[in-house]
């Protein structure tokens, strides 16, 4: 594989809100054409990255580039290289749907010839296409949200931002949005940059990073996460818990007794092969779990990724 | 120039789709002309409807460009002024938008007051009035919108720009000879009236109107279409100076503000604890 230019590089970022420091001294790069994920609580920093590197706020501190443009003193050239799905409705209330799409052509100059039928394609992939001459006022908050996505996919930049993208959408309409983002990726080499709290969405992510309080506590393929910081576990219900705990003990294997199962950590699976089968007419139930980047969250901060989420 | 159309057929679809604001509108000048028809019959008018009208079509078109500007505050703090400014077209071009569909609405209206005129007894001998009437509204629709914008970028939310547009609206409309001549008003309203470039507007539009514009200044004085002011005459020309000089120092202030003002500090005191 060839070495991807870093189209987003961040350097010592530091980003303050009056005495509040919300972003703390973060460091990271973005290849291009990836798909990267920020990973973590709300309140953990994540917007407010995507807000400064978008150009809508500016930093304290650092320096940010994007595809070797500085984000504080080149502000038109970063605007034009990028597009942005803010997490909080930036629609034009007023008008239409169509109209709000159409804005956004006239805005990013996609050519006239191409305006209807990218309407078109975008409002059919949110299933919006009938209702597009509502206004937008009169939309449901999941509507509003869909139209916010549509529009966000309507001209392709270099760079394009999802802040929170798929939250409040139905399942079938994420499915889309996402195999869409990524047709986008790959045939555009468009690089996505986003930020997520559902971790089903960060594991087919090129990069993730786990941000927390401010601070990027982990940086690596989601692969890599979860092979570092999380160990598969087994989950077995058996008639005989002390054969069962006896053995697991001769072989210092980590385990809980949970209700009717124990879970028991998986370090070597032929170990726990050959336990298990020692017991074998005991067990009723195996479960054995793959770790997921929410494990890998617990394990570094020892909370939960969703734990007092608004959202 | 397409960005600087879309925002100024937004603006006007706007105003048109709201149709309790733009009946009430249309309607309110016309309450004016019942209040304050009576005042203006005197010896030194000749046609008080026509002088009247224009008066108070001009005063209309002031404060309907004043208050499209007031949208500029509302697409601020409901968000889509984000996606405007994270979008690369350039900030002037966003803010001549904002002038020129300000003007455009501004300029409906006072078309559509123009109009209704000619059935309540406004009279024009030369159809050249109506393009020179036509270019005045649209001239005093930009002037003053340079003006509410600059109002806009320095109010952070809609209170108190309709706070601060109305405590200068009123006097300014008021004290600009478009409703209550000059003449019934007392000396220190006066002096005050006469550093109203909305008094200048209102001389204007009304010498234009009555097509009085060919006439020497000294003539105009009585029908307050122009002005001595201690030793200095105000004619028409020198109004629209006057205006041109008004406007091109708002314009440039309000598209300074405008490109400078911290929009980001803005949405942040909406979204304060929701968006870290």
């Amino acid at each position: 594989m060839s070495v991807a230019k870093h189209i987003i590089e961040v350097r010592n970022f530091t980003k303050k809100y009056g005495n509040f420091t919300a972003v703390k001294n973060i460091s990271f790069t973005v290849d291009e054409g990836s798909i990267f994920a920020f990973l973590g609580p709300n309140g953990a920093g994540k917007s407010t990255t995507i807000n400064t590197l978008c150009t809508i706020f500016d930093k304290t501190d650092g320096e940010l580039i994007i595809d070797g443009k500085d984000v504080s003193s080149q502000k038109a050239s970063v605007r034009s290289a990028i597009g942005v799905v803010f997490q909080d409705s930036t629609l034009d209330k007023k008008m239409t749907i169509e109209e709000n799409l159409k804005m956004h052509c006239v805005f990013y100059k996609v050519p006239r010839n191409e305006v209807e039928e990218r309407i078109r394609f975008v409002l059919t992939l949110v299933d919006l296409l009938d209702v597009r001459r509502k206004t937008v006022a009169a939309l449901s908050g999941g509507m509003k949200r869909r139209v916010e996505i549509a529009r966000g996919l309507i001209h392709y930049p270099k760079v394009l931002f999802l802040d929170e993208p798929t939250t409040g959408l139905d399942p079938q309409t994420r499915a889309r949005v996402w195999e869409y983002v990524i047709k986008l990726q790959r045939e555009k080499n468009i690089t996505i940059f986003l930020t997520t709290h559902y971790m089903d969405e960060a594991e087919i992510c090129s990069k993730v990073a786990v941000i927390d309080h401010g601070k990027i506590i982990a940086h690596d393929t989601p692969f890599n996460l979860k092979k570092h910081h999380t160990k598969d576990r087994a989950y077995v219900t058996t008639s005989n818990p002390l054969l069962l705990e006896k053995l697991l003990d001769e072989r210092n294997i980590k385990h809980t007794l949970k209700e009717k199962y124990h879970r028991i950590d998986v370090e070597n699976k032929a170990d726990l092969l050959h336990i298990l089968s020692e017991c074998k007419g005991d067990i009723s139930d195996i479960e054995i779990r793959k770790g997921t980047l929410n494990d890998v969250f617990l394990e570094i901060t020892g909370r939960e990724i969703r734990e007092g989420s608004a959202s | 120039m397409r960005v600087i159309y879309a925002l100024g057929i937004r603006n006007l679809k706007v105003f048109v789709r709201n149709r309790t604001a733009l009946i009430f509108n249309l309607l309110f000048p016309f309450f004016f002309i019942f209040v304050f028809g009576e005042i203006f019959r005197n010896d030194f008018i000749e046609n008080p409807v026509s002088f009247m009208l224009a008066g108070i079509i001009i005063a209309t078109v002031f404060e309907s460009s004043l208050r499209v500007s007031s949208n500029t505050i509302d697409d601020m703090t409901s968000g889509f002024m984000k996606e405007v400014l994270v979008s690369p077209i350039s900030r002037l071009s966003i803010a001549i938008g904002q002038f020129v569909s300000s003007a455009v609405v501004a300029t409906a209206q006072g078309i559509i007051i123009f109009v209704i005129g000619f059935f309540i007894g406004l009279r024009i001998t030369s159809p050249l009035t109506i393009i020179y009437a036509i270019s005045a509204m649209v001239f005093v629709g930009i002037v003053f919108a340079g003006f509410g914008l600059f109002i806009a970028t320095k109010a952070k939310n809609i209170q108190t720009f309709q706070a601060v547009s109305l405590a200068i609206t009123m006097p300014l409309t008021f004290l600009s000879g478009a409703y209550i001549p000059f003449a019934m008003l007392p000396d220190v309203l006066k002096w005050v009236g006469y550093f109203n470039p909305m008094t200048y507007a209102v001389a204007l539009f009304r010498a234009i109107t009555l097509e009085k514009t060919h006439l020497p200044t000294s003539e105009l004085i009585n029908e307050e279409l122009a002005f001595k002011i201690g030793g200095v005459m105000i004619g028409p020309m020198e109004a629209l100076g006057i205006l041109l000089a008004f406007g091109i120092v708002f314009l440039l202030l309000s598209t300074l503000a405008f490109i400078r003002v911290d929009f980001s500090r803005m949405n942040r005191i909406k979204d304060d604890s929701i968006e870290i």
